[in-house]
């Protein structure tokens, strides 16, 4: 339903930056997600296109036409909170018709309206109810209702889950994805939770201390990670990043030597390689260290091997079991290894 | 094992009503005590030895009736002390509002300074009141009495409201936007029914505050056109008649019920929690 650009965008308070200089295209019935940890702009971004926040430079156009100066109200985009934000005077049903009112569409198509969204996520029975009536699922439910009924130009959602328990967050994670498919409206999505983000975005955009660090989808963050942010946060456990120096082509550092990489990049480098790359080999590995921890967890082993003073984490099968401070060997896939450079942190290719 | 857990529970519920009925008694006896002054004679208001079962008497409810016009200063008093709670409501909400959702300058100095008027004697400003009302033709009438009371409550109203405001989550009002409402739409049909408990608690306090007035109802109420409760209580301590306890007592009461009728009404929103619901718990 509507095109969004965010051209050269920028939010301070004073000295403080909130975001900078963000530039993002995201096309129409796409589902994108804003990634990264707390107070790294991300919400701001997403409260500057619903108009609840001014840019302080940059230019915030939909569907072609700039938004700066047109006020949230006017703005046509639907808002779900991280804390649900249900009118606490109002029945489910008044909840949900709000937009309705505020928007002058015909009372008579109201109560098909309401029952269509309430239906769409499965709430028709608590109508009459009043928010403190509901269970957090519930009212999360009602919160997504309210914003899908009136059919905005573009779907903004802030945290939705984060107050939710992990097995009802995994089902209306499924819920959300099935509603903005059918509904076919542009999404903005933003969370913390880098499983949320892997399976409901069409694209992913990582931001830390207010900038951008990659745009792109759920694969291309996950197996071509810009830098060592982006490596570092994406990924349960994350990517293990060692430090050290490449010299043609070999990669030393305490514990571990990789031979056989591109000759161009000499100097400090840091190595970057998934736990699921790692095998525990009987010896002659990339890595030698001690083992430090092992963490059954049904499908799999976490092991994590000490090698020098660094941490490293390696998915074994689930029946790898070793002692504690025995010997281990760790080989990487040699085309899975990422190379960084250690100063900048960015990827080297 | 489970009935000694029972037995232990049934104490601590016994206990805990012991508690509260010796408060609710150390609340209610001088009220009682009052209402039995009312309505015994006045020969055994004033005796050497305590009369424990006084004699039932209505000379003073006849007398406050027939000697008296009560219902006029009945009447006056609920006038006033609606009139004055509106005005303070009208004024009050959208200052509130203000002071608490908007960002200005001197924002903070402002509400310190609205809170500061509670801060002097009252006594100070009388003569400049009484001069300001002369001038504006307002003495002697219930007007004045709504505008005075209006005045002397509106600071700590303003200032109620406001905390009751500060607490209602910013997520409400962002949604509220989104959703497509203005700001009046949204302090009308948000905030309004979300702070009514506060609403509710300001309007009682300054209720109670506007029955027990007394010095600015003097100033300004000269004849029984503007007389109030309160200062009808004055006129049973003078005269040939000395002070007649019981009439006093019987208006005092009388005073006494609307406000305790109206609490007793409402004390369900009296507590908070219209909130609960509305955003996470």
């Amino acid at each position: 339903m509507a095109r969004i650009q965010l051209n050269n965008i920028q939010k301070r308070w004073g000295a403080v930056w909130g975001v900078r200089d963000v530039n993002l295209d995201i096309a129409d019935e796409e589902f994108v997600v804003f990634l990264g940890p707390s107070g790294c702009g991300k919400t701001t971004t997403m409260r500057m296109i619903a108009g609840l926040e001014e840019p302080s430079e940059g230019e915030i156009v939909m569907d072609g036409e700039v938004m700066n100066d047109i006020d949230a109200r006017d703005r046509d985009v639907a808002m779900v909170f991280q804390g649900y934000a249900l009118y606490p005077n109002m029945t489910i049903y008044e909840n949900i018709r709000f937009p309705l009112r505020m928007r002058g569409v015909p009372k008579e198509q109201h109560d098909a309206l309401i029952r269509r969204a309430a239906g769409l996520v499965e709430l028709v029975d608590y109508l009459d109810r009043k928010p403190s009536a509901l269970s957090g699922g519930q009212r999360q439910r009602a919160a997504l209702a309210r914003a899908i009924v009136r059919q905005p130009h573009a779907f903004l959602m802030d945290e939705p889950l984060s107050n939710l328990d992990a097995k009802l967050r995994q089902h209306m994670r499924v819920q959300i994805k099935h509603i903005q498919r059918e509904l076919k409206i542009t999404t903005v999505y933003v969370t913390h939770d880098q499983i949320e983000a892997m399976t409901l975005a069409d694209r992913i955009v990582i931001m830390d201390k207010g900038a951008i660090q990659q745009i792109g989808t759920p694969d291309e963050i996950y197996n071509d990670p810009a830098n060592t942010f982006v490596a570092n946060f994406i990924g349960a456990p994350p990517m293990n990043l060692i430090a050290g120096r490449m010299e043609q082509g070999s990669f030393t550092a305490p514990g571990v030597r990789v031979d056989g990489l591109p000759a161009k990049h000499d100097g400090k480098v840091t190595l970057g390689v998934r736990p699921e790359d790692c095998t525990v080999t009987a010896d002659g590995g990339h890595l030698s260290g001690s083992v430090y921890g092992v963490e059954p967890t049904g499908d799999m082993t976490y092991l994590t091997i000490k090698a020098d003073d660094k941490l490293i984490e390696v998915k074994a099968h689930r029946d790898y079991r070793a002692d504690l401070n025995s010997d281990a060997s760790v080989g990487f896939d040699p085309k899975r290894i990422y190379l960084f450079d250690t100063a900048s942190g960015q990827r080297l290719r | 094992m489970a009935s000694a857990r029972k037995r232990s529970r049934g104490e601590s519920l016994a206990l805990r009503y012991a508690i509260l009925g010796a408060w609710a008694l150390f609340c209610l006896v001088p009220v009682l005590w009052f209402l039995s002054i009312g309505l015994r004679p006045r020969t055994e208001i004033i005796t050497p030895q305590p009369i424990y079962f006084p004699t039932f008497s209505l000379d003073a409810w006849h007398m406050i009736w027939e000697d008296w016009p009560m219902g006029k200063y009945l009447r006056n008093s609920v006038l006033a002390i609606i009139g004055s709670v509106i005005i303070d409501l009208v004024l009050a909400i959208p200052a509130a509002y203000s002071l608490s959702r908007f960002e200005y300058k001197g924002r903070d100095d402002i509400g310190f300074y609205i809170l500061s008027t509670r801060m002097m004697a009252p006594a100070i400003v009388a003569v400049p009141i009484f001069f300001l009302f002369r001038n504006f033709g307002l003495l002697d009438t219930i007007w004045a009495l709504m505008l005075i009371y209006a005045a002397i409550n509106l600071s700590f109203v303003t200032w109620i409201i406001r905390s009751y405001m500060l607490d209602i989550p910013k997520e409400l009002e962002d949604a509220a936007k989104t959703d497509g409402a203005g700001e009046l739409r949204i302090l009308w049909e948000i905030i309004i029914p979300a702070i009514l408990p506060g609403i509710i608690t300001a309007s009682v306090i300054a209720m109670i505050f506007a029955i027990n007035e007394f010095l600015f109802t003097l100033l300004i109420a000269s004849t029984p056109d503007a007389y109030t409760m309160s200062v009808a209580l004055a006129n049973f301590t003078g005269g040939s008649d000395g002070v007649i306890y019981n009439a006093i007592a019987l208006v005092a009461f009388l005073a006494f019920l609307p406000v305790f009728l109206v609490v007793v009404l409402i004390q369900k929103h009296l507590s908070r929690g219209l909130t609960m619901g509305a955003v996470k718990g």
